[in-house]
């Protein structure tokens, strides 16, 4: 090796810096293999191989529900008490009738038109319109939140029910869906998994990451960087580890979320009233050791989940950022709907649905929220001219409720009547000559999809663009990455968008600083005179 | 005459201290990307691809996976990795400045930052060239002619498919460049 000068040795190190720090051994090929999460040990006290009520093979699934309430007499009649049976929520602060059964958003839009296609993710069999039995116990679908196989799968367009013979799914795939065996499925029932809560949950919004960008296929076996608490190799909790459920009624809710727990630590004190799926149920509102003493000071105006999710869409699932429903319907030159993929593979454009947008590890935008959600709803009003907020997330810095929250902001463009400036619902699925996706007609889908939902609909339609907000609450990071002060105390720092903030190492106060600085530097001279003086002075004292 | 060469010894050390806090931005450069991660890698790899003079991609790593591994997160980091046999090969052939070798193959980092926006990083070839003599300095000064062709951007163009390496060889490198580097 020739002897280098003193720069090329300069350029090597600092190459040598570079690739050290960035040449680790890591492609962008998917992620290893999931990992099975361990498999808890039963405790359970109840084998149900050995019932001979499930001895027998079923035929569908409300036969065997109606095995299950042979034992579990009350069970049915408690879901059907649940958001997860009604689809509906009337919210105590608003007034608002919420639910999906209501509630329009700028994803698929609505469910009204489109039960068959919707209530593949009802807990229940046989929503296909307007005359679904709410009150017949067998029609409510057990085995969709405790089956422990992974075999039993709803699909959409069968009205809830599990495909009773194989499929081809999604259509021309050439991916075969396999009927469960309903009786091994039923013998083998236990507990709510993080599967059984993700197969609707991680695929909301028509797939995969499509609509939380916190909730996703990775979460089902997260590794300890995508989520602490649910980590397989580390405290593997469930769903209902937060979610504590009673009665079937499963805590937790986006139409009415605990922005502000004022009741915490009720996981470990039993409080049977309030929220025990909030960050502070098991953490207090303290939570931070004496030596970080100075972050308790934030937890009455900075929500946890701002710290310690820093980026959401983190497991290597892109989650959708918008969606344009106006450039729907383009077909090819053989007038059939195709689909276009982005950089990375994902849906671009879809002839059934338009323009999409896909991001990982998304930066939240972060706002004040004090718990309450305003909805347009079908029959608000709205102004074309503007950005309609789906749903507004109500909060301030003076409030005394209010904490500081990140969100995902979801955008995009929807269909609203021109005349009665509200939105429309489209009657997007059926085997009907007027859904969307067989006939790609704006008109007569908008038309029968307002008419099931017993709306209006005077014929005349446009695009308006739209956006929804979603909290950020899952994917929690370990603690050494939660977010550094830096990161909002520095210049554009992640709060630098959020109101009525004075942010100490970011704002300042003109004038104050001006008389800071003033003092300072009167200070500095007064030293340099006075200490000029003592040697001028000491010096003439020795001429003397 | 103390206080000449005070001066001097002075202005020196300056100067040296000048360099020594520029050196970075001198040798690396950073601009943001108008497109998204996936998409800037995409659109890098296929002007790569087009530029001709033997490039070829060599690898893409993703120095993120390794840390998530281990439990940690961090923000996106994508590393296109390019080569070209046409000027891998005379450094390559001479013994007194085979040790660059250690800068093969050539790098373009993609990363997101807190900000939420998409950078690209590159490595100022053509400056760093000219420390190591003529023969480095020539292939090295070409090296940053193409660099820049690879950052030239056509929004118009639908966005091309990323491209995922088909045989990671040990080490994760990626695909085989096909020779040189």
């Amino acid at each position: 090796m020739p002897i280098l000068t003193f720069m090329q040795y300069l350029m090597l190190s600092l190459a040598l810096a570079v690739s050290v720090a960035t040449g680790v051994q890591a492609d962008t090929a998917p992620s290893a293999p999931i990992q099975s999460a361990a498999k808890a040990a039963s405790h359970s006290t109840a084998d149900h191989s050995k019932f001979d009520i499930l001895k027998k093979p079923f035929a569908s699934g409300p036969e065997v529900t109606r095995a299950c309430l042979s034992c579990h007499t009350e069970a049915a009649k408690q879901v059907q008490k649940t958001k997860h049976w009604t689809w509906e929520f009337m919210n105590p602060s608003t007034q608002q009738r919420l639910g999906k059964k209501h509630v329009i958003n700028n994803f698929c839009t609505a469910v009204p038109s489109n039960y068959e296609f919707c209530t593949a993710c009802h807990v229940g069999y046989g929503w296909k319109d307007n005359n679904f039995d709410f009150t017949a116990q067998d029609n409510v679908d057990c085995l969709v939140c405790h089956d422990t196989t992974g075999n039993y799968r709803k699909l959409p367009g069968l009205a809830g029910h599990p495909t009773y013979k194989d499929v081809e799914f999604p259509p021309q795939s050439g991916k075969i869906v396999k009927a469960p065996d309903l009786g091994d499925v039923a013998r083998k029932v236990g507990k709510s998994s993080r599967a059984n809560c993700g197969a609707c949950h991680f695929y909301g919004g028509g797939g995969d990451a499509v609509k939380h960008g916190d909730l996703d296929s990775s979460m089902r076996d997260p590794s300890k960087y995508l989520d602490i608490h649910m980590a397989y190799d580390g405290l593997n909790f469930t769903c209902g580890t937060c979610h504590a459920t009673a009665g079937h009624d499963v805590p937790g809710s986006r139409y009415a979320p605990t922005a502000s727990d004022d009741e915490p630590g009720t996981h470990m004190r039993g409080k049977k009233h309030a929220n025990p799926a909030t960050c502070q149920a098991c953490h207090g509102a303290r939570p931070h050791p004496a030596k970080q003493a100075k972050l308790n000071d934030h937890t009455d105006k900075i929500a946890c989940q701002t710290c310690h999710i820093p980026e959401y869409a983190r497991g290597g699932v892109p989650t959708k950022m918008s969606w344009d429903w106006s450039t729907a319907g383009k077909l090819d030159q053989d007038g059939k709907p195709f689909k276009l993929k982005d950089s990375g593979g994902h849906d671009a454009y879809d002839s059934k649905k338009g323009d999409f947008k896909y991001e990982d590890n998304v930066i939240p935008e972060y706002v004040w929220f004090n718990g309450t959600v305003n909805y347009t709803l079908r029959d608000t009003q709205l102004d074309p001219t503007q950005v309609i907020r789906i749903n507004h997330f109500e909060g301030s810095p003076d409030d005394g409720k209010s904490k500081i929250w990140p969100i995902k902001r979801f955008t995009g463009k929807q269909p609203y009547d021109t005349v009665t400036n509200t939105l429309l619902i489209p009657h997007t699925y059926g085997k009907d000559d007027s859904s969307y996706w067989s006939n790609f007609n704006w008109d007569k889908a908008l038309a029968t999809g307002m008419r099931e939902a017993g709306g209006t609909f005077s014929g005349k339609f446009a695009f308006v663009s739209t956006e929804m907000s979603w909290p950020i609450t899952h994917m929690v990071a370990p603690k050494a990455d939660a977010l550094t002060c830096q990161q909002c105390h520095g210049d554009n720092g992640r709060l630098d968008q959020v109101p009525g903030l004075y942010m100490p190492g970011r704002d300042a106060n003109p004038w104050l600083d001006k008389i800071g600085w003033s003092i300072v530097l009167l200070t500095l001279l007064g030293v340099i005179a006075h200490g000029g003086l003592r040697i001028v002075m000491a010096r003439k004292g020795e001429r003397q | 005459m103390l206080k000449a060469l005070a001066g001097f010894v002075v202005g020196i050390v300056v100067v040296a201290l000048a360099g020594w806090m520029m050196m970075p931005r001198l040798m690396f450069s950073e601009r943001v990307s108008p497109f998204g991660m996936e998409e800037t890698v995409a659109r890098i790899q296929h002007n790569i691809q087009n530029t001709g003079n033997g490039w070829a991609l060599s690898g893409l790593r993703n120095p993120a996976r390794a840390v998530q591994s281990d439990g940690g997160n961090v923000l996106p980091v994508l590393m296109i990795e390019a080569c070209s046999t046409d000027y891998s090969k005379p450094i390559l052939k001479e013994d007194t400045v085979r040790f660059l070798s250690i800068l093969m193959p050539c790098k373009i980092s993609v990363y997101k930052k807190n900000d939420g926006k998409v950078y690209i990083g590159t490595m100022n070839a053509g400056l760093m060239g000219q420390m190591f003599g003529p023969l480095v300095g020539e292939v090295m000064g070409k090296v940053a002619i193409d660099q820049k062709k690879f950052l030239e951007f056509d929004p118009s163009t639908p966005a091309p498919p990323m491209i995922l390496p088909t045989a990671p060889a040990a080490g994760g490198g990626g695909q085989s460049s096909g020779g040189g580097c």
